[in-house]
């Protein structure tokens, strides 16, 4: 948005400025009638507190998926300005192998024994997952993303959903349609009662591995000389090329670490959700990809923000609205269009330049 | 050097495998039951195939010597962009190499794959019979694939031992496979690439050599053919599952397509017009002759087709990216579905009365209800277009996307105006001066030919629009903003109202396609206005052609059509279409069918239709665009 020549601008008194103006006022009128809409209907049924704080609870640990799935949108958007519309499906693979892996582990009593059994077997189902899906991230990659590295940009966006769907199917070819249930272990399916707030431990375990997955990313992506890479690929390709970087390299490796996020939130999604299914990564994925736009595409903190916003926003707008939580998914689109009214490249997007949005 | 193409045979083996594995796994060989060894053989074969004749070409391209043009710059673009560099370099391979290597290089890969193939089925089998459980999912698609592959019947595996000698055939029938596909790229190079192209649509090729007269036939000849087969029919002729209407469904799709490809070749002018006519002819006759079935997959087609002519001003010409089109779509489907059907919400009943009319007197009829129906989705088109009116590229595709999910959510939730997840049922049909031209008066038409006929009707004014709007002044101020925003406007652009005009005008017509959706599926419930629909009409307009309304309708007839012919196969449906979609992208990216404007443009990456010599080197499609309209190539070059 700053590199628009100071001439349009001038130029634009009936253009640009009264589109601004125009949309601003519309995005006002929204945001006047929410807060009515909040004080008038949501802050007068009376819950307590205990119900608004486990209800952002709640939506915290499914913010904290979110955002893993959005770290690997925003990744390969940062470097390649793609929409890997088929990254739901790469969390789902995880997820997928993850129940099997849970199987196996069930079959074989590891999930009665000791707690430390208990934990390694379960760390050990979340780097199987993340296994599976990084193999599929950089299947993904090779066969359907990089022949079309130099074609318009709608040509990757439809060879994308062509892959979602490939994939998708091929899942319900391989392993059915019924959903398969994650059992949980019974160290883990108890929870913490503190006063009227109940906190499930999957939920705690699930908000804290995000967290480390997410700083270990930023640990990766700020401090070693391969984040460096993919940094100033993000950048500049041609002279990130030209200053040694083998660019293949990079986005493979991008791909990699997205895809490995993805693995474990799918794992862990379906530790929450119970279940997976061929179709299970759709709706998380398009979510996750919301959360993305929210905190402005390519912009890793923006991501982490923008789907912990938006998993606070779906879990406590229902009630705080009035509505039925059927909406949540309207609240939370409805939410995207606010933000970009008034922030058109997202909550942290500054740092886009025009030529890539 | 003979270490490293070992090594590529090698890989090659192991892709091979994955991919054949691939076809264990979704169930391919218990499909296709005794015979299915061979059948895996013959696709190995021509996997290698495949594969042999791409490196021995991209071998052949890095050494400067063969003095060919390296392709480094775009890997991946080969298969279709560089196809006379491929050709050529087989030229010199024929030459250069003798057949041995090939071969061995092939035999090498077989055996990698057939070594693999036998000792996982033979871990399969031996597992099996000695009663050791596998994963309770894969227990269902194992044995009857792995049973189908060494050549028993499942039952057998669990009894008794598996011989050897079955698994030494399977290393043995893939070996043959491999050197028999290294053979055929020493010995032949491209002919069967030639053979196809000239085998299939032999007449337009041949066309340019025999003047006029013989080009004329030439157009027409396989459109004419491929009717007459379609409409008479092949008594008994099933594959797949399919019986004899589906059969006839696929022939009237490719003499749809064909026709098109024929108008596209003619000489513009009087020739064109003649063949364009000749097609209009064929296709208006088609809802009287063809049955029930079959017409209500045309008809679906052209209610897609209309879909993908909006959307083509939105995306094509103004470049937005909408993905929440169906949004528009719906309202069409649910403005007529209330108008005209006997569910009543108390809310449209109250509006009625508001506009001082009786709820319960009858309602608009179809084409009182056609301008409501336009009026209600331009609306929504509006009132989607003023919030993103400031948004580009990808953030307004996620919002766009947004306002279809909740348009979705609201008719599934908002259970008192839209009865919710019921849907809206009975839905009346559309009439003519109060009769219904599907009635039995004169028997001429079925119920699904009538919409067929609306459809086609429909569709052709749409186009007819479109393309007047593209040519006009709008069209131009459209194709300004799609190349940059900024200077569009200072060129004096008004960028609110062509952005929102764009939306209006693309969801009139969506609109109009919802009505008549609606008509033809009589019931209509939340489920049929999914993302998928968006994502169809998207698809539709980027295999075609976008910009191109040619290329929209044979888009069209290709994802909306064609995947109705593979119901016998449902299962593999989808699968083979996404397959599909992605391969399309990376060998015709730019569509079947690519408009002129885009062609101009230099983003069609196999631009370059002619080679020195004047030979045709390219795909079908851009040889026929080429030869067709000489008046484009020279265009090209004054746009250089």
């Amino acid at each position: 948005m700053t590199s628009r020549p100071v001439t349009a601008r001038a130029a634009g008194t009936d253009g640009r400025a009264a589109l601004k103006h125009f949309t601003r006022a519309f995005g006002a009128a929204i945001v006047v009638l929410v807060v009515w809409r909040v004080t008038t209907v949501g802050l007068a049924e009376g819950y307590p507190a205990s119900f608004w704080i486990s209800q952002a609870l709640n939506g915290l640990v499914l913010g904290g998926v979110y955002a893993l799935v959005a770290l690997g949108y925003t990744l390969v958007y940062g470097i390649l300005f793609m929409i890997n519309f088929a990254h739901g499906e790469v969390m789902m693979i995880g997820g997928i192998t993850g129940y099997f892996a849970l199987q196996f582990a069930l079959a074989r009593g590891w999930m009665e024994g000791p707690w430390a059994i208990v934990v390694i077997a379960l760390l050990t189902i979340m780097v199987i997952g993340m296994a599976a899906s990084v193999l599929i991230g950089v299947a993904l990659e090779r066969l359907a993303y990089r022949p079309l590295r130099q074609a318009p940009r709608l040509v990757p966006l439809i060879s994308a959903i062509g892959a979602s769907l490939f994939l998708q199917y091929s899942v319900l070819l391989i392993f059915g349609v019924s959903p398969h249930s994650y059992r949980k272990p019974a160290l883990i399916s108890g929870g913490l009662r503190l006063g009227d707030v109940f906190i499930p431990y999957t939920g705690a375990i699930i908000f804290i591995t995000s967290i480390l997955l997410m700083l270990a990313l930023y640990f990766i992506i700020q401090r070693t000389k391969l984040g460096r890479a993919m940094r100033a690929v993000a950048e500049d390709r041609a002279t990130a090329s030209l200053m040694g970087v083998d660019v293949n390299a990079v986005i493979v490796v991008t791909f990699m670490l997205g895809s490995a996020l993805a693995g474990a939130a799918g794992v862990m999604l379906g530790f929450h959700n119970t279940v997976v299914k061929f179709n299970s990564g759709f709706i998380p994925g398009l979510k996750a990809f919301t959360a993305a736009v929210l905190g402005g595409i390519g912009n890793i903190p923006g991501a982490m923000f923008g789907a912990l916003i938006l998993g606070l926003i779906e879990a406590v707008g229902p009630s705080a609205l009035g509505i039925p939580t059927e909406y949540k998914d309207v609240i939370a689109f409805s939410l995207l269009v606010l933000i970009l009214i008034f922030r058109p490249t997202g909550l942290f997007g500054e740092v886009l330049s025009e030529k890539k949005a | 050097m003979a270490l490293q193409s070992a090594a590529g045979s090698i890989r090659t083996g192991l892709i091979g495998f994955a991919f054949l594995s691939y076809l264990i796994l979704i169930g391919i060989p218990g499909r296709i039951g005794g015979s299915a060894l061979p059948v895996l053989a013959l696709i190995s074969a021509l996997f290698f195939w495949l594969n042999l004749r791409r490196e021995a070409a991209h071998h052949l391209a890095r050494n400067p010597e063969q003095g060919l043009e390296g392709d480094e710059g775009k890997p991946g673009w080969e298969i279709g962009a560089n196809a006379d560099s491929d050709r050529s370099s087989l030229h010199a391979l024929l030459t250069a190499r003798p057949g041995t290597a090939l071969a061995l290089r092939g035999l090498l890969a077989g055996l990698t794959t057939g070594l693999l193939i036998a000792v996982v089925s033979g871990i399969f089998a031996a597992a099996m019979g000695n009663g050791v459980a596998i994963q309770p999912v894969l227990d269902k698609i194992v044995p009857i694939n792995v049973a189908a592959l060494i050549g028993v019947s499942p039952g057998q595996i669990v009894q008794a031992e598996v011989s050897f000698i079955r698994f030494l055939l399977q290393i043995l029938l893939f070996a043959g496979a491999g050197t028999l596909a290294g053979l055929a790229v020493s010995a032949g190079g491209s002919n069967l690439t030639t053979a196809a192209r000239s085998g299939f649509l032999a007449a337009h090729v041949s066309g340019p050599t025999l003047g006029s007269v013989g080009r004329f036939a030439g157009i027409a000849l396989p459109f004419v053919l491929l009717a007459y087969i379609a409409w008479i029919g092949l008594p008994g002729v099933t594959a797949f599952g399919t019986n004899e209407g589906t059969v006839r469904l696929l022939l009237t799709l490719i003499a749809t397509g064909s026709g098109l490809f024929a108008v596209r070749l003619s000489r513009p002018g009087r020739e064109q017009r003649i063949v364009a006519v000749l097609l209009g002819l064929g296709v208006v006759s088609m809802p009287f002759i063809l049955d029930q079935f079959q017409n209500s997959v045309m008809g679906l087609v052209f209610i897609f087709v209309m879909m993908g002519l909006g959307l083509n001003i939105v995306v094509g010409y103004a470049g937005l990216l909408d993905l929440g089109y169906v949004a528009f779509f719906a309202i069409g489907a649910y403005t007529y579905a209330f108008l005209s059907a006997p569910f009543s919400s108390p809310y449209i009943s109250g509006l009625l009365i508001l506009m001082g009319v009786s709820p319960d007197s009858p309602l608009l009829g179809y084409w009182m209800a056609l301008p409501v129906a336009m009026l209600t989705a331009a609306i929504g088109g509006v009132l989607l277009g003023i919030p993103v009116l400031r948004l580009r590229g990808d953030y307004l595709a996620i919002v766009t996307l947004g306002f279809g999910e909740i348009i979705r959510l609201f008719m599934l939730n908002l259970g008192e105006l839209t009865n919710g997840p019921r849907g809206i049922l009975e839905i009346s049909q559309p009439a003519l001066f109060g009769v219904s031209p599907a009635g039995v008066t004169f028997g001429l038409l079925s119920s699904q030919g009538w919409i067929f006929l609306l459809a086609l009707v429909s569709s052709a004014l749409v186009a007819f629009v479109a393309i007047r709007l593209n040519s006009s002044r709008l069209g131009r101020a459209w194709f300004a903003m799609q190349e940059d925003e900024d200077v569009a406007e200072a060129t004096g652009v008004h960028l609110v109202r062509t952005k929102l005009l764009a939306f209006a005008i693309g969801a009139t017509f969506a609109g109009m396609a919802g009505q008549l959706y609606a008509a033809r599926q009589i019931n209509i419930f939340p489920e049929n206005f999914t993302l998928f629909v968006s994502i169809d009409a998207l698809a539709l307009i980027i295999v075609g052609g976008i910009g191109s309304p040619a290329g929209i309708v044979l888009g069209a007839l290709a994802l909306k059509g064609l995947p109705e012919v593979l119901r016998g196969v449902d299962e593999y449906r989808i699968v083979t279409f996404a397959a599909l979609l992605v391969i399309m992208m990376i060998v015709r990216p730019a569509g079947i069918l690519p408009s002129a404007r885009r062609r101009t443009q230099g983003t069609d990456p196999d631009e370059a239709g002619f080679d020195d010599s004047g030979e045709l080197m390219e795909g079908l499609v851009s040889e026929e665009q080429v030869a067709a309209s000489p008046g484009l190539a020279n265009g090209k070059e004054e746009v250089r």
